[in-house]
Order: C-alpha cells, then structure tokens, then sequence
C-alpha cells in the first residue's frame, strides 16, 4: 500500500492551493460585505462576484492549468485524473468565493459542442434534479423516442439547481424500454424552455426546464446507462471533494479563534466542549478524506468506483455540513454573521448534502445490497 | 393540558388553571378566527415578514408589498387589543393581566399553530420593570403603551457568552457618568428609541461594578454604527459610546449592581424559546405530511417522525415543568438550560429530516422549510449558546449532584 501522492498531484495541488489563497481568499473580505450598512430593509441581493473579476480570475485560472480539469490536453484541457482532479477541487472548496473550475464530464471530449466549452463561449448546466433523491435513473421522467434524423423528447419539467446555461446535459429514458440515455441540448432547441423561478437558499437561483416535443439531431446523445452513472460518480467525487476543502477550512479557522477568543478567564481552546467538538470533527475529517481519495484512486485505476463514489460524497457533505455548524458555534454570534464565511458553507453544505443521493436512500441501497449479497 | 380540572393539591397536575385555560382559549379563538384565514396570503409574504423582523427598518419602508403587510400586521394588532389579548404578562399595577409563565407558554404554543409570524404585545423587556420614579413615565410607560421601543446591549466585541468580561466603561463625572466602548448585537438598536446598557464602573472586574443605564437614541456621544445580516435574517446593530455622558437618573436599579439585572432578562426568556421551537418543529413535521412528503409506506420515514413526536412531546413536558418552577419562585436554572439546550438542538435535528426528506426544492428562498432552516440556527447560539447551557448544567450537577434533576 502507499498513499503518496504522485510528483505530478502533488504539484497540481500546489497550484491550486496558491491559486486559491492568493487570488480568491485574498478576496473575501470584499466579496462578503458587498451590502453596505443601512440599506433598505430586506436581504441582501445575491452575492455574486463582480463579472469582471471573474472574468480575470478565469483568465488566470487557465494560465495556471486549473481549468477544464476533465478534458484532453489536445482540447484545450489539462486532462488530469480523477485523484488530481479531487485534489484540485477540495483547494476550491476552501474559499467561500463562487469561483471554481466549471464541471465538464470528461465524456463530452470530442462531442459537437466540446469547443465552444472549452473556450468558455458556451456554458453547460447539468440538470440531473430527478437523480438527486437515490442518485440513480429510476425516477427520471423524461422519455426519448429514436424518430427519423434524431430523437424526439418529451414531455417533462425538471428543476435547475444554479443559472441556467447554454448548454444543458441530461438523462431520460427510452419510452418502452425506459433504458436511460445521456442528452446534451443546446438552450434555444425547438421544444425546450427555461423558466427562472427565484432564489435559493444558497446564493444562487432555481430554474425550471421543461421540454415539450423537443427533436434533436442523433448526435446529441452521449450514451446510456453507463455514461448517465459516471456522470453522477464524477459530481459526486467533485462534491466530496469540495466538501473536504470546505471542512478543512472551518477546522482551521474554528482552531484559530478558539485559541485567541477568551472568556471566563481563559482561551476557548482550554475548554473541553471546545475541544471535544475540533476532536470528533477532526476525524470525520481524516475518515472522509481517504475516502473521497480511495473512490477517485480506484476511478483512476479503472475498477468500479461508483459506489465508492456516492459513499464518499455522503459522508464528506456531512461532514462538511457538520464542519461549518462547529465553525459557527465556536465564533458565535460572528459565526451567523455574513461577513464571516461560515454561514454560507452552512448553507452551501445543506445542499450539497442534497444532491446525487441522499443519505437516507443512499444508506437504504448501502443496507439492501448488502442483504442481497452483491 | 388543554382541559381544567379541579386541583387535586398536593398531586402531579398537568392542567391548567381555570384561568390560565380561559386565556389560551381566547388565545385559540383568535388564532382561528383572525391569523389561520391569513395564512394563504402570508406565505408569499416578503422574507422580512419571517419571525419579528417586520417590526424593524420595515416600519418605515415605502415598498407597498411591505407596506400592505405591515398594515395587515397592525390591524391584527387592533383585533387582539379589542379581544382584550394585550398586555398579557404586563403587572397588574401596570394595567396589564399579569398572566404566568405558564400561561405565556399555553399562549405561545397556540400561536406557534399558525405559521404567521404574529405576537401578543407589547411585551416590555422584562428589566424595565425595575424603573423608579420618573423612569417609569420617561421609560416604562411609553413602552408598554406601545409608544417607544428598546434595545438590550450586554455583547461586546470581545465578550459574548462572558459577559463578565464586558470593557465598556462608566466614569462617574459629578451628577454624569460618561460611557466609553463598543456593544455588539443588538437587535433593533437601529429601530428603537433606547438601549438597556451595560457598563462597568471604573478599576472593577468580573460581575462588579456592572450597571445598566437607559440611553436614548441620539444622545451625543453615543452611535449605531452599522446593522449586520445574519442567517435567521436578524440584523442585529453595532453600537459605539464616545465620551456619552449619561445623567445618573438614568441609572436602572442601582449603581454596581446591573448583573442581577441581565441574568434575570436571559433567565426568563428559555422557557419561552423551548415553547418556540417546539411549535416549530410540530409545524415543520405537518408540512411533511401535508405536502405527502413522507408516504406512510417508507416505514423508516415514519420511524422517525414518531421518534421526533415523542422527543417533543418530553420537551414540552420539561418547558412548562421549568416555567411552573420559575413561577413558584424555585430556582428553575437547571430547567431554563436544559429546555435551551434540547430544544434547539432538537429543532435542529427535526428540520435537518425534513430537508433530508423533502430534498433540494425545500431549500427555496421562501419554503417554509429553508425559512425554518435558517432560523433555527441561529438560536442555538443567540441568549445563550448550547456549549455555554451544557456548561450550566455540568456546574450544576456538580455543585449540587444528582439531587439536582430530581423531581422537586
């Protein structure tokens, strides 16, 4: 056994961690007090970043080779695999800024529209919203029909966690057959609409996608159940990854104000409901990094890792939840506060445990296969 | 409770008295008859009409959409006066009901039916009732008759769940004192028309010297520096004294003695939160069922919420025990920490199921879920954060052994 990272991971890593504390941490401070003070009553609009920042941050994100993670070097991509790529991911996850590299399913290399991703032109959302409650097809409600020159679908309406994009990648099922298949459709195809419908509790947007007799041409089908299920390991990697950064970032700053914030006489850092509460996070921590590093090492390696995969995501989302729920309790009454970052990886995280699989259905199919000895 | 019966003294009684049940009845009436026919209307009310934020900076909002709400809040207002549900636990001295601590949890838990963010007024911080002589009119009065509200200052930049080590300082300077420092979190400071401050008197430390002084808004010296948003949507003010000079009429109770006078205010109000959370989480459970969340076919769905019934059913049992305790005038400091401490974790893990089963949509902006979500946070930390309630309960255990969770 050994669990060295590659020279080249590691140097990856590095890339990102520098990337991350230098142009996004740096940041922070700015991009959380965006509403000044008396401001008419109501929330705040949605943070976001400055257009033009993130378009100089994505300009140095490419520069760095931390951009389009998934695909080949001959796209334009820095085709690393799935270890670098959690690697890179859980660096993003350390800065609460809305800034990471776009996640593009390595399968789209080569598809129609693979250029237009790569240079940033068209942006791709994935609507998956039917696959969040067990993290499988079965309850996708879109059909597709093979019609002459393409495939016709219909009729369905999904929800879109985040904006919605140029570029949209779906499962359906084949009516009949109801065999899942892997859909890329461009926004303004015939048959397709997007509706947005408001905010999230994250800041970012819901938006609704509902297809109506939408035909499109044979190429836009990217595969089928095989290729529906990587999608999924893939997001669930990038979540698990993310969500390390997340509870590495909460540990080290709940760390250091316990040991500089004093009351009754001594630092919160002397005090065993503090410590206590830093020891238990601290090895969900260890415990769901070196699973999130095993499922993608077994990805890289070519084994089955999908169910690795969605054990990883589960638990790292919980952690990361239960992460920035410790940094908020340990800063107090900061810790609620806006201008502090915990409360938006609080809200970040509640999420995050919500997607691919949640962790009542994800535990029934853990418990099920089991019993039925796969 | 919920019915009387004759009071068989002596025995473990859990109803009402026959006035206490007369009040929550009336209690019920109205939020029948007045806020359940509101509710449709109020779910799509602006996220401000969430908990008692409506009574901030809204008041003074143009937005018509906030406008028509705060109107429909202040004839609701008008209507619960009329019935005679006002001034509930003001003194009877004062000209209101004096109603228990017990009564107060039977009149919360029936408006925490209705999920409109509605309250009986107008409650009056609880210390105020220590004003003397000219106070009362400058200070008391116009509170309970609605006219003037105030803010609680005791947070300090640096001292929080200490309140002890609170820095801000009072120099006494002939018939003045002039007070020196920044306060934290007060909410509505940037509303109200005083502050309930707290100061230390120069070279004391710890719980000496704390005196409570009234300041009204505008007095030279002293500023609202900023208001800070928060998760629940609170958006508790920052507060800075410059050389405030406060005439020492205008000391509440007496000079050096203030900390009686704060641990009373945060004492009080446990047994009302553990009411609180426990309306909610009964609330977030029927949103479950009523949106057939949870089909009665997924038994461990249904595991679960019967488990989180009978956890509320021991929290509500526990709350209105700890309030009969505070009533009687027994030491209740183990029940006010404990119901802090198991209610809002508890509600925390109810609305932590419900997510789970309701899945991302619940996380909508305005889903009463996420609303709930965000809002339950934030009270495991404010009046007392669940470390600080656990550290209670062990100091107490300790001092005084097992003896102290026995049945009084």
């Amino acid at each position: 056994m050994d669990f060295q990272l590659t020279e080249e991971e590691r140097l990856i890593r590095d890339t990102a961690a520098q990337f991350v504390r230098r142009e996004l941490i740096s940041r922070e401070g700015d991009y959380l007090r965006q509403r000044q003070p008396f401001l008419p009553p109501g929330d705040p609009p949605r943070r976001d970043l400055d257009r033009e920042v993130r378009a100089g941050l994505e300009a140095l994100a490419r520069r760095a080779g931390l951009w389009l993670l998934e695909l080949p070097e001959a796209e334009g991509g820095a085709g690393i695999g799935a270890v670098a790529r959690a690697l890179v991911y859980r660096e993003f996850g350390r800065t609460i800024l809305p800034f990471e590299p776009p996640a593009l399913p390595g399968l789209l290399a080569g598809s129609r529209h693979a250029g237009d991703l790569a240079s940033g032109k068209r942006s791709l959302a994935l609507a998956f919203a039917e696959l969040h409650r067990t993290g499988a097809p079965d309850e996708v409600s879109l059909r597709f029909r093979e019609v002459a020159g393409g495939y016709r679908l219909g009729n369905a309406t999904v929800e879109l966690y985040g904006p919605p994009a140029d570029l949209f990648l779906f499962p359906a099922r084949e009516a009949g057959t109801r065999l899942p298949a892997l859909f890329l459709v461009p926004r303004d195809a015939p048959g397709l609409e997007v509706e947005e419908e408001g905010d999230l509790t994250t800041d970012t947007v819901i938006a609704r996608v509902t297809f109506r007799d939408c035909t499109v041409p044979g190429d836009c089908r990217l595969g089928y159940e095989y290729e529906v299920a990587s999608v999924v390991a893939a997001e669930q990697l990038r979540i698990a990854a993310r969500c390390l950064g997340i509870g590495a970032r909460c540990l080290n700053d709940a760390i250091e104000h316990a040991r500089n914030r004093v009351t009754f006489g001594r630092p919160l850092a002397a005090r065993q409901a503090i410590q206590w509460m830093l020891a238990d996070l601290s090895v969900q921590l260890r415990a769901c990094t070196w699973l999130t590093l095993e499922a993608a090492w077994r990805a890289d390696r070519g084994a089955p890792y999908f169910e690795a995969a969605a054990l990883a995501k589960k638990r790292a989302a919980r952690t990361a939840f239960e992460a920035a729920d410790v940094a908020i309790q340990i800063h107090g009454g900061y810790g609620v506060c806006k201008e502090l970052p915990f409360e938006g990886f609080y809200r970040e995280a509640r999420m995050l445990r919500l997607l691919y699989g949640r962790e009542a259905e994800l535990d029934r199919a853990a418990g099920e296969r089991f019993l039925k000895g796969e | 409770m919920g019915r009387t019966r004759g009071c068989a003294c002596g025995t473990v009684d859990f109803y009402l008295s026959e006035e206490e049940e007369g009040l929550r009845r009336a209690v019920e009436a109205f939020v029948r008859e007045e806020l359940s026919p509101l509710e449709p209307e109020f779910e799509n009310a602006p996220d401000i009409f969430e908990g008692s934020r409506w009574k901030s900076r809204a008041r003074r909002s143009e937005d018509p959409e906030i406008r028509r709400f705060t109107a429909l809040m202040e004839e609701l207002e008008k209507k619960a006066e009329a019935r005679g549900l006002w001034h509930l636990d003001v003194p009877k001295q004062y000209g209101g009901l004096e109603a228990s601590n017990v009564a107060m949890l039977a009149v919360t838990e029936e408006l925490e039916k209705s999920s409109i963010p509605f309250e009986l007024g107008n409650h009056v911080s609880n210390i105020l009732y220590a004003c003397r002589g000219e106070q009362i009119e400058r200070f008391l009065l116009p509170c309970i008759r609605g006219e003037k509200t105030s803010a609680f200052a005791l947070s300090e930049p640096a001292s929080g769940s200490d309140p002890s080590m609170l820095r801000t300082t009072a120099a006494p300077d002939g018939d003045y004192f002039v007070i020196n420092g920044t306060k934290m979190f007060p909410t509505f400071a940037d509303v109200a028309d005083f502050v309930q401050l707290f100061a230390r008197l120069p070279g004391t430390e710890g719980r000496d010297g704390v005196t409570c002084f009234l300041i009204e808004t505008g007095t030279p010296g002293y500023r609202v520096v900023r208001s800070i948003a928060t998760i629940a949507g609170t958006e508790p003010c920052e507060l800075v004294f410059e050389n405030c000079r406060v005439h020492r009429s205008q000391v509440l109770g007496e000079v050096g003695k203030g900390w009686e006078l704060n641990q009373a205010w945060l004492g009080a109000r446990r047994f009302q939160v553990g009411i609180r959370s426990h309306g909610t989480a009964q609330r977030v459970l029927r949103v479950l069922k009523a949106e057939g969340i949870v089909p009665e076919n997924r038994g461990s769905f249904a595991e679960r919420i019967g488990g989180f019934l009978g956890e509320l059913a021991a929290l509500r049992s526990l709350t209105y025990y700890g309030a009969w305790k505070a009533d009687r005038k027994l030491d209740a400091r183990g029940e006010a920490a404990a119901v802090k401490l198991f209610a809002t974790e508890l509600l925390h893990r109810v609305i932590d199921f419900a997510l789970e089963a309701a899945g991302p949509s619940a996380l909508r902006k305005r889903h009463v879920l996420a609303r709930a979500f965000r809002h339950a946070r934030s009270r495991r930390i404010v009046e007392g954060p669940s470390e600080i309630q656990r550290h209670i309960l062990q100091r107490i255990l300790f001092r005084e052994g097992a003896a102290s969770v026995e049945i009084g």
